[in-house]
């Protein structure tokens, strides 16, 4: 068998993405101690982190908990006990993984997770958020809060959309202050929206590596381990610093042309999330055909930085409303998916679109199948789609998975050869 | 002459076909069929001999071999694999030129296949999470009312007024079609419900695709008559069934085979084993 | 007594007419008019009528149309009523429909509303955000949500919406959801006067009928079902929870019945039960609807309040109908339901309550297997 090389994204920067996350966790099982620092949970999709900031609060990701147990392949035992409990095995793979682990006690790091200060729901198009957050509170007896943010149902936002979203992340302040004791503190908040305005400038220009042939980045597995620190440490110093180093990195691999691999054959847009319990394998299925991720929609749940949107600290709260109302991917409807990845297409030239159904998440998945048939009739970009769980490891038939994307490069393969002799004759003739 | 062998091992059976080229023509010299069994190298190795046997030709003078089907990558002997999708394609477009569309109903796995002029595949669906629209599906049925495998089809041919099947779930159509029996329903209106399910369930499948005639039927269903008559009434078209249906995927594997004796497809797709050894 | 029965029937065969053919009589009778379709769970129905439109809620195809077409857009793990409205569009049936809109209830029926869009341009879809928030401030953001709608139906040819207009509507739903509520307390007290099967299609073919036809529809049932030869059965009382957007197939209601269940309360028709009191008819009538859905809704597994946890609700209702069992009747792959189940059965059991799960699909053409595990629920709970 060919071997294959593949120079994943592990410079510095990659033990220091390491470092921050577990640095993460310690204070979070510092906070188990005495409540301090006071803690939030809160989902990573249109995430207003920034406001946690003013309180000096540490936000708890639940769903960074669900993947770090999935991919060192323990989400199975906690998965079976929220099953135990009554979960369907059609309920989303993440909330019981979490529900799960909260019955066993099981953490990612071995270190203790904290009894939230509040449980704040920032729903942005995830419905399965809600129950998700209204079990968590029933469980922990923490107070519970959903920010109803307002579906993008169409091109953009409405008024009262935005000052509803305001308001109510006022009334957030003003409900932390009283279960923290503490003063919501105006300027660290401002700050902290300012350093995720950088940040976000950062991350874009990281983004845009990728539209470079060979791209010195996957945009879909590598940018999967960025946006650890992407989460939790967007509006501090600490984040500045790290995608300062993270672009620096790349910038070089950039201008020396390095790809991930001795030579870049196809490059794909990937839509949905991966399959956690066989990152490696999943990842190993496109590197035998040298395929290169050049852009990602999942890499955009948390927020779309790439096409200009930024915080704004002279707008603190507008701007935050503006970012869980437009600009995450899970608030944006159907056809705006679309058209994200085909901006992708188009303006990072990708050879082919995947597609990954996931069993668990139907706010990914559910029409995905149109989705196909608008790539493939209507635009004429290969499409292959393949489907497995995000969480759940029973869901994934390796040699199906396998064989379909194999029999997908061959294809494209073909067309590329035959579109070169075609290219050949013609110079001869 | 240039020869060689397409080799395809699938779930329940594994098929070799030995291809030869004379300058004038492709040609189909032999064929072999053999039960996979528990050990795959050992049924794609016994397929191959008997291909060779059934030709008169000694196996050393085979110039290539390509394997492919879920075993492929056990074909020890074997050059090099490409996936069923591709060689459905090529086998169906050598076997029936004008072919545009590929409809695939195997033991295991179902697929849909849009193909090129060229017999290049340019886009596919695949069912193979559920045996829906599989042989399994068909077999399951078969078992569940006494029937052997070779009567469904006719069986179903002579339904009248054919059952509703909802579930497309092989375990649980079986408690749908005891519950007609016990309904005093007729087989052929229970086997013609059921293959009218699974003609629809594959359509729907395929209908992912942009279905265009000519439309061939491969895989080992395709002896099912009953199957063919079911899908040409949910498409409203007449299908291709060749004879050699079920050697398909060997028959294009032995296409891909000649071609690399040819050189004339060069391209990384040709995954070579590192041992390439043909004894 | 004959036309009790044949009330029945007849509403129970309109059900099955995939046709609309009530609502084509009604465009019939007033050239112009436009019908707006709504997909489950509840729906401002009053905006639509206030501007001289016909309102029809949605729900699925059922067991009446083969899955073709709409397999190949939506796959595995997603409930059939997001396919079955699928492939009504895809097969024409909803070309009676002017305009169809969708709500936050959950995240397939939300991609459905936008695959919808993207095939169909000609037809106006648009999604209403009902908040998943009992602060005050969603009250207002409802109001202006509501207000947008209104200025949509009057942009594709809906009559101007007044003040008094839509007070006039909101009286005629009032109207209808008090009848309802007394159809449900008759049936509550009396069940052998009024099966459940037969409340059923009574309310739901409020879905498609003209309000005003409906409520009388209602008003001359509820005259004449109390003088109804009935004989009390020796059955258990059951309480049917299941967030009922996807319908289950009339025969298995007929089936719970016939197993010896009396279904005492159940959320099959939550969209003309939606409110727990009238809506008030003074002041601003738009502020009014958006007031009453933040404040006096009731539960639902498809609306987001922990004022009152939706499973306090349902013990509310346990005791309040002193029913002996309750039957999660769910559909597959519908993630709500799945969700509010771990926590509804908890607190059953806490309440020492036996239950009983089970999924369904609207598409159910033998019910065997189904039969037998409500029967031996019953007998379990008779025989004991």
């Amino acid at each position: 068998m060919t071997e294959i090389h593949t120079n994943d994204y592990r410079g510095t920067i990659h033990q220091r993405q390491k470092d921050l996350m577990l640095d993460w966790y310690h204070r979070l099982d510092q906070a188990s101690d005495g409540g301090d620092p006071p803690t939030v949970s809160m989902m990573i999709s249109g995430n207003c982190v920034e406001l946690l900031e003013g309180f000096g609060a540490s936000p708890i990701y639940p769903e960074v908990n669900a993947l770090q147990l999935a991919i060192r392949h323990q989400s199975l035992e906690p998965i079976l006990a929220a099953e135990d409990l009554g979960y369907a095995a059609d309920n989303c793979a993440y909330v019981k993984a979490d529900i799960g682990c909260m019955l066993k006690g099981i953490t990612p790091t071995g270190e203790r997770i904290p009894k939230p200060t509040l449980v704040l729901c920032n729903f942005v198009g995830c419905n399965t958020y809600v129950k998700w957050f209204e079990h968590v509170a029933e469980l922990t007896g923490a107070p519970l809060y959903v920010l109803d943010v307002p579906f993008l149902r169409g091109e953009e936002p409405t008024e009262a959309d935005v000052a509803y979203v305001v308001r109510q992340l006022k009334e957030v302040v003003q409900l932390l202050e009283k279960l923290t004791g503490r003063k919501f503190d105006c300027e660290r908040f401002r700050q902290a929206v300012s350093c995720s305005s950088e940040v976000e400038q950062l991350w874009s220009e990281i983004k845009h590596f990728s539209q470079c042939t060979p791209s010195p980045f996957d945009a879909y597995f590598d940018a999967i381990t960025l946006m650890g620190p992407l989460y939790v440490y967007r509006a501090r110093q600490e984040g500045v610093e790290f995608f300062r180093a993270a672009l620096e990195e790349l910038k070089q691999k950039a201008i020396a042309r390095t790809g991930i691999y001795d030579e870049e054959r196809f490059r794909l847009v990937m839509e949905g999330p991966p399959p956690y319990p066989y990152f490696r394998t999943f990842r190993d299925m496109f590197a035998k055909w040298k395929a290169c991720a050049v852009a990602s929609t999942y890499s955009t749940v948390g927020g779309l930085w790439e096409f200009g949107f930024r915080h704004d600290p002279d707008r603190p709260f507008e701007s935050i409303a503006m970012h869980m109302l437009a600009q995450n991917v899970t608030n944006r409807n159907y056809l705006q998916r679309y058209e994200q990845i085909r901006r992708y297409v188009e303006e990072w030239k990708a050879d082919a679109i995947i597609i990954h159904f996931v069993k668990s998440c139907r706010l990914f998945s559910a029409g995905q199948g149109d989705m196909r048939d608008y790539f493939t009739k209507q635009l004429g970009i290969p499409t292959l789609y393949i489907e497995s769980d995000l969480e759940d490891p029973r869901y994934f038939a390796e040699a199906q998975t396998k064989n379909r994307i194999d029999a997908f490069f061959e294809s494209l393969e073909h067309a590329k050869s035959a579109s070169r002799q075609g290219r050949e004759c013609a110079r001869t003739a | 002459m240039r020869i060689a062998v397409g080799v395809d091992v699938g779930s329940t059976q594994s098929k070799a076909v030995l291809m030869g080229d004379d300058g004038q023509g492709i040609k189909i010299l032999s064929r072999a069929l053999v039960d996979t069994g528990a050990n795959v190298t050992r049924a794609a190795q016994s397929a191959f001999d008997q291909c060779c046997r059934n030709a008169g030709i000694p196996p050393q003078d085979v110039g290539f071999i390509v394997g492919t089907g879920y075993g492929r990558y056990k074909i020890t002997f074997g050059n090099a694999q490409m996936t069923e999708i591709s060689c459905h394609a090529r086998g169906a477009h050598f076997l029936c030129p004008g072919t545009r569309t590929v409809i695939d109903m195997g033991g295991q796995d179902s697929k849909a296949i849009s193909v090129g002029p060229s017999g290049e595949v340019l886009d596919f669906v695949m069912n193979d999470k559920c045996a829906a629209g599989t042989g399994r599906f068909l077999a399951n049925a078969a078992e569940v009312m006494g029937i052997s495998l070779d009567e469904i089809g006719p069986l179903s041919l002579r339904a009248s007024h054919p059952v509703k099947i909802a579930t497309v779930c092989t375990v649980f159509v079986e408690s749908d079609i005891l519950s007609y029996l016990a309904q005093g329903k007729r087989a052929e209106d229970i086997m013609g419900g059921v293959h009218l399910a699974i003609a629809k369930r594959t359509l729907s499948l395929a209908r992912r695709l942009t279905i265009e005639p000519e439309i061939t039927m491969t895989g080992g269903v395709a002896r099912n008559t009953g199957m063919v008559q079911a899908l040409e009434t949910v498409l409203g078209q007449k299908l291709h069934v060749s004879p050699d249906a079920h050697f398909m995927g060997a028959v294009g594997a032995g296409l891909f085979a000649l071609e690399k004796l040819g050189e004339s497809f060069e391209s990384s797709v040709w995954r070579e084993h590192a041992s390439s050894c043909r004894n | 007594m004959e036309m009790i029965e044949r009330t029945f029937d007849s509403l129970g065969d309109l059900l099955q007419d995939l046709s609309f053919p009530t609502v084509r009589d009604w465009k019939r009778e007033h050239p112009g008019a436009r019908a707006v379709g709504f997909f489950p769970v509840y729906a401002p129905l009053e905006l639509a009528h206030a501007a001289g439109m016909l309102p029809v809620l949605l729900n699925g195809a059922g067991d009446r149309l083969d899955i073709q077409h709409a397999d190949s857009r939506f796959g595995s793990f997603i409930c059939s009523i997001v396919k079955t409205t699928m492939e009504m569009a895809m097969t024409g049936h909803l070309d009676p429909f002017d305009a169809l809109f969708f709500s936050s209830i959950c995240d397939s029926a939300r991609n459905l509303c936008f695959v919808i869009k993207r095939n169909f341009p000609q037809m106006y879809l648009d999604f209403v955000h009902l908040p998943h928030s009992t602060s005050e401030t969603s009250v207002d953001f409802l109001a202006a949500e509501y207000r947008r709608i209104i200025a949509e139906l009057e942009r594709m040819g809906g009559l101007k919406v007044s003040d008094d207009s839509l007070r006039e509507s909101i009286s005629l739903y009032n109207q209808q959801r008090r009848l309802v509520r007394q159809l449900y307390e008759l049936r509550a007290k009396s069940p052998y006067l009024l099966r459940t099967w037969e409340s059923y299609v009574l309310i739901r073919s409020g879905n498609f009928l003209p309000v005003e036809e409906h409520i009388a529809i209602l008003s001359s049932m509820l005259e004449v079902l109390p003088a109804r030869p009935g004989k009390k059965r020796d059955s258990i009382r059951v309480v049917v929870e299941g967030a009922f957007c996807e319908q289950p197939p009339l025969e298995l209601i007929r089936l719970l019945e016939a197993a010896g269940c009396d279904i005492v309360e159940d959320d099959l028709t939550l969209p003309q039960r939606w409110f727990s009191g009238d809506i008030p008819l003074t002041g601003d009538p738009v502020q009014a609807l958006a007031e009453s859905y933040v404040q006096n809704s009731v539960y639902s597994s498809v609306r987001h309040d922990f004022r009152h946890p939706r499973w306090q609700g349902l013990e509310e209702k346990i005791r309040a109908t002193h029913a002996d069992a309750v039957i999660f009747l769910i559909a597959k792959f519908c993630e709500p339901a799945y969700f509010d189940y771990v926590l509804f059965k908890k607190k059953v059991d806490e309440l020492g309550l036996p239950h009983l799960l089970l999924e369904f699909e609207e598409k159910l053409f033998t019910f065997d297997r189904i039969r037998t595990e409500i029967e031996t629920f019953v007998e379990s709970l008779v025989f004991d």
